[in-house]
């Protein structure tokens, strides 16, 4: 299959915490944090720049797997709560809430991130894509083929965030090394213990890609 | 064949209970918990709580229209606490509001004061001061008194496990809504959805067939979710009767941490008695269960210990006794293994220690004692089948052992600071609920009218292919194609009164009971078809969707002879039932035949230690498994893989940690650590011992999902020859895990202290 590669980007996304976020910071003060990110855009169509964004619902636009959606979300609402909740893209899956395991990594611009960790409104007119995203008009990209082959999922609850790092990987390395794909992976959790299967997998996707 | 739900999960299309779509008006529920492990209520104050902002209500014990009981075996254990707490985060209360945002704002207002009695931990101390979940039991066979003198050696010692948290990925929850007539739907991330219909219907005071339980599938559960997922649906079902809503339950990760239990840890007693040539005479246990504040599913927990105190060999003289000892910690229940991997580490712990103290390789001692064909265990079975010896030899001569032995040797020799060791982990398992009347299943299939087929069974899909296998089984028996079978969610409609998928036992109960039901359709469809062709039924057979006759093939295909039989007035609808035959035990003299077979398999677990740093690595890992005829290799080598990840995980890294309070310290994922990709062995490889199988497993395929996590053990006696190549003298105690901490301890310890060893 003809599969999409994406240039690396070196831009890291600004990152904000959402704790810190919600302990009262201002639009103008979070702006400075923020530069960059679309909630700047956000503060200049709603001109209120002495408000406090939030409590209450803000509108945005997020582009996700190519479509741009329209979203009435608090703002605290973290990226994992609006692709789930909002979007029902499901595929993205919360396993800590925490950042601690990996289950709902998303890319953002094409860079993997945890989707629990990071809010919605500071995707701005980034674009995300998701486990849903990956396989284009119908046909699995390499690495879905070869989890799905190699038996790299048990109970699967894990399996998008693993597809989505290890997608991202082979995009940027072709030929890993084991070393290269254990530190990649390394921050993936599975408990079903498919370690093995999934190292194979990966390696055996890097081959045919 | 792959696994049927991969391509779901690999598209994320896969749904769990958190991903089903919510109804309009959707109410959160959360739990509210004890804040210490120990003491009386004194008052309990919800207002302030109820009146903040999205907060519908707040349900305690006193709205329970039914009884404030949940306890399955022995009923000890309440669904909200009334009068007294007994652990940290034991239910008080739910909040219900209208999101989960407000709930867990909420949950902070709830006012309670205590009086505060002393926590208790330890299981040892518990005995002491007569706290005992239920009576002891004691295995016995031979004459332990009279053996003693006959043995030419015997050593003393002690023996402890750990916990060990579930961690399944997707937390529990529940989501419960009204259906008409005062009905109720409920979505629940169970392993035993009989268990939650029943007690949900006992905490509402309603009859079983108003509770709909239905499970699509769950992101693991590992017993996690066999008994402790009740609780929470019976919440969630709670509020839904009374405030006539929907209403939702997911426990975020740190409140699935500290409210539900976990494996039981346990203190054992040993003492051990050899002969000269090293048989050994006689096995004197103490097991001290970690029972937790309540029964659950320990009595059955300590059943399996007490089967299992022999691990793979036959020792003559028996006397085994355990304690389940009552604490104050979330009460502790199934985990893959279910009391088996405390048991066995015991007896590997007595013949290590023999070992070191004899100045022999434990393999030794290991291999003399192998259980051999019509053995007779010490709970009366006599075993059949054995490949205990067979798959120890196969290990010793496809992985070279031998050969391995003598490179660690020399690595040894020439490595100072860096040390490897070797241990054989053979087991042995038994299959079947050692609760009699849990062995039965049933299946439900309906052939619909263009051929294609629906399956529902009591087995619920977690991750470890049960799924998979039914329709293998389906397929394979009508001989169709798997694309036209489809196996079905779980749901009490319409497989009734099911066993939890446990016990390794998911695929042998459903898939029997599925033969069972395709064995009286196919008969319905022989006859049809011999009517149609004109022929007797005996000549007719079905073979790649079509129909054969006396070995010969007829234009009459699959679809054809459906729709025939359809419009002949044939029942395409079967119910299938099975109960495990053969199977029995008398428990007052604790003698029988509980298990219908054994699972062997012998693993050489090889591991390297940075005595510097006091950190290691499972280098390799090396099995020869008894799958029997595996219905599906590729997915049985998944389940053994995994299980071997968590056996040394739970014998290495990962530690549960309590405060002498009660409270958990390893309450998070930074704090308690799992094999990742990095801990995961380096090599893991599985030989399929070629064996037959045996009549009672299904299509004498053998159960899988728990004998193998029992190899993991070998890890830490691995690890513990490291550390004596490093230091012959240092003092190790038998007290899994061996983290690395302990381990940098014990490498430069110099002093045995007698007795503690």
């Amino acid at each position: 299959m003809k599969y999409k590669r994406k240039k690396p980007k070196t831009e890291k996304t600004g990152r904000i915490s959402r704790r810190g976020f919600l302990k009262g910071a201002g639009i103008t003060a979070a702006g400075t944090v923020l530069a960059g990110s679309g909630v700047l855009k956000l503060q200049a169509q709603t001109e209120e720049k002495d408000k406090t964004l939030g409590p209450d619902a803000v509108n945005i636009k997020i582009k996700v797997n190519g479509h741009v959606r329209q979203l009435s979300i608090e703002p605290r609402t973290t990226l994992a709560d609006a692709l789930r909740k909002e979007l029902q893209l499901t595929g993205v899956k919360v396993g800590c809430n925490r950042g601690a395991c990996s289950a709902c990594t998303v890319w953002i611009d094409g860079i993997p991130v945890l989707s629990c960790m990071t809010l919605a409104v500071e995707v701005g007119d980034k674009e995300v894509t998701t486990i849903e995203g990956l396989a284009k008009d119908d046909r699995l990209n390499p690495v879905q083929e070869a989890f799905m082959e190699h038996d790299a999922t048990q109970c699967g609850f894990c399996t998008s965030g693993m597809i989505m790092t290890a997608t991202h990987l082979l995009e940027h390395n072709p030929s890993p090394t084991e070393k290269d794909v254990k530190v990649a992976l390394s921050g993936n959790f599975c408990r079903c213990g498919t370690h093995p299967k999934v190292f194979d997998a990966i390696l055996d996707a890097a081959r045919k890609m | 064949m792959n696994n049927i739900d991969a391509i779901g999960h690999v598209t994320g299309q896969s749904v769990y209970l958190d991903d089903i779509p919510l109804q309009e008006g959707t109410l959160h529920a959360l739990a509210f918990g004890s804040d210490i492990a120990n003491g009386k209520i004194i008052s309990l104050d919800v207002q302030t709580a109820e009146n903040f902002s999205g907060v519908i209500k707040i349900f305690t014990a006193k709205d329970i229209p039914g009884e404030n009981r949940i306890g399955g075996i022995i009923d000890d254990e309440v669904l909200f606490a009334r009068d007294e707490v007994l652990y940290i985060g034991q239910p008080i209360a739910l909040i219900v509001a209208k999101d989960d945002y407000s709930a867990r704002k909420a949950r902070k207002l709830i006012k309670v004061t205590y009086e505060e009695r002393e926590a208790i931990t330890d299981p040892r101390e518990a005995k002491e001061k007569g706290l005992l979940l239920f009576p002891p039991r004691t295995f016995e066979s031979g004459n332990i008194e009279d053996a003693w003198s006959k043995c030419d050696h015997v050593f003393e010692g002690r023996a402890d496990t750990g916990g060990q948290e579930h961690l399944y990925i997707e937390t529990q929850g529940a989501y419960v809504y009204p259906l008409e007539n005062e009905n109720l739907k409920v979505h629940s991330s169970t392993q035993g959805p009989t268990v939650v219909q029943k007690t949900i219907a006992r905490v509402l005071g309603l009859p079983m067939h108003r509770i709909e339980v239905s499970v699509t599938r769950l992101g693991g559960a590992f017993g996690g979710k066999e008994d402790q997922a009740t609780a929470w649906a019976c919440m969630a079902a709670l509020a839904s009767r009374k405030l006539h809503k929907p209403v939702k339950i997911s426990l975020s990760r740190p409140d699935d941490m500290v409210m539900t239990g976990k494996r039981h840890p346990y203190s054992s007693d040993f003492r051990i008695g050899l002969t000269k040539d090293l048989k050994i005479l006689a096995f004197e246990t103490t097991l001290f269960q970690n029972g937790g504040a309540a029964t659950d599913l320990s009595p059955a927990i300590i059943g399996r210990s007490l089967f299992h105190i022999t691990n793979s060999y036959h020792i003559p003289n028996v006397r085994a006794t355990a304690y389940s000892c009552k604490t104050n910690l979330p009460p502790f229940t199934a985990f893959r293994g279910f009391g088996g991997p405390q048991a066995m580490f015991v007896i590997e712990a007595a013949i290590a220690k023999a070992a070191e103290l004899l100045n022999i390789p434990a393999r030794i001692i290991q291999e003399k004692n192998l259980i051999k064909e019509n053995d007779v265990f010490h709970y009366g079975q006599t075993a059949k089948n054995v490949h205990a010896a067979k798959s120890w030899r196969e290990v010793l001569n496809q992985f070279q052992v031998e050969n391995n032995t003598k490179e660690i040797e020399d690595f040894n020799a020439q490595n100072p600071t860096v040390k490897k060791g070797l241990a054989m982990m053979p087991v042995c398992f038994g299959i079947s609920f050692t609760k009699i009347p849990m062995n039965q299943a049933r299946a439900l299939i309906h052939i619909y009218q263009d051929g294609s087929v629906g399956v529902s069974t009591g087995a619920v899909e977690m991750g470890q292919g049960v799924n998979t296998k039914l329709l293998q089984i389906a397929s394979q028996f009508f001989s169709i194609s798997p694309a036209k079978v489809k196996i079905e969610t779980t749901n009490t409609t319409r497989v009734a009164n099911t066993s939890p998928t446990a016990a390794s036992s998911g695929a042998d109960l459903n898939g029997n009971a599925l033969l069972d039901a395709c064995d009286k359709l196919l008969l319905r469809l022989k006859k049809t078809a011999s009517k149609t062709l004109k022929t007797d039924i005996g000549s007719i057979e079905i073979i790649d969707e079509i129909v054969f006759v006396s070995g010969k093939a007829t234009s009459l295909k699959w679809k054809k002879l459906i729709e025939t039989a359809f419009l002949d007035r044939v029942s395409l609808s079967a119910v299938g039932h099975y109960a495990t035959p053969v199977i029995y035990f008398d428990k007052t003299v604790e003698k029988g035949r509980p298990f219908a077979y054994h699972v062997y398999g012998t693993a050489a677990i090889t591991a390297k230690l940075d005595c510097l740093r006091g950190i290691y690595s499972i280098e390799k890992v090396q099995i020869v498994h008894d799958f029997g005829n595996s219905l599906n290799l590729m997915i049985d080598l998944g389940q053994v893989e995994g299980a071997v990840v968590q056996g040394i995980g739970w014998m290495t890294m990962e530690e549960l940690r309590f405060s002498k309070k009660g409270e958990l310290l390893s309450n998070s994922l930074s704090t308690y650590k799992v094999p990742d990709i990095y801990a995961a062995p380096e090599t893991i490889e599985c030989k399929a011992l070629e064996t037959e199988g045996p009549e009672l497993a299904v299509l004498r395929s053998k159960a899988v999902g728990e004998p193998p996590l029992m190899y993991g053990i070998g890890a830490y006696f691995a690890l513990r020859n490291a550390i004596r190549a490093f230091n012959p003298e240092a003092h190790i105690g038998f007290d899994a895990p061996l983290t690395p901490e302990k381990v940098l301890l014990s490498l430069y310890s110099v002093t045995k202290v007698a007795g503690t060893m």
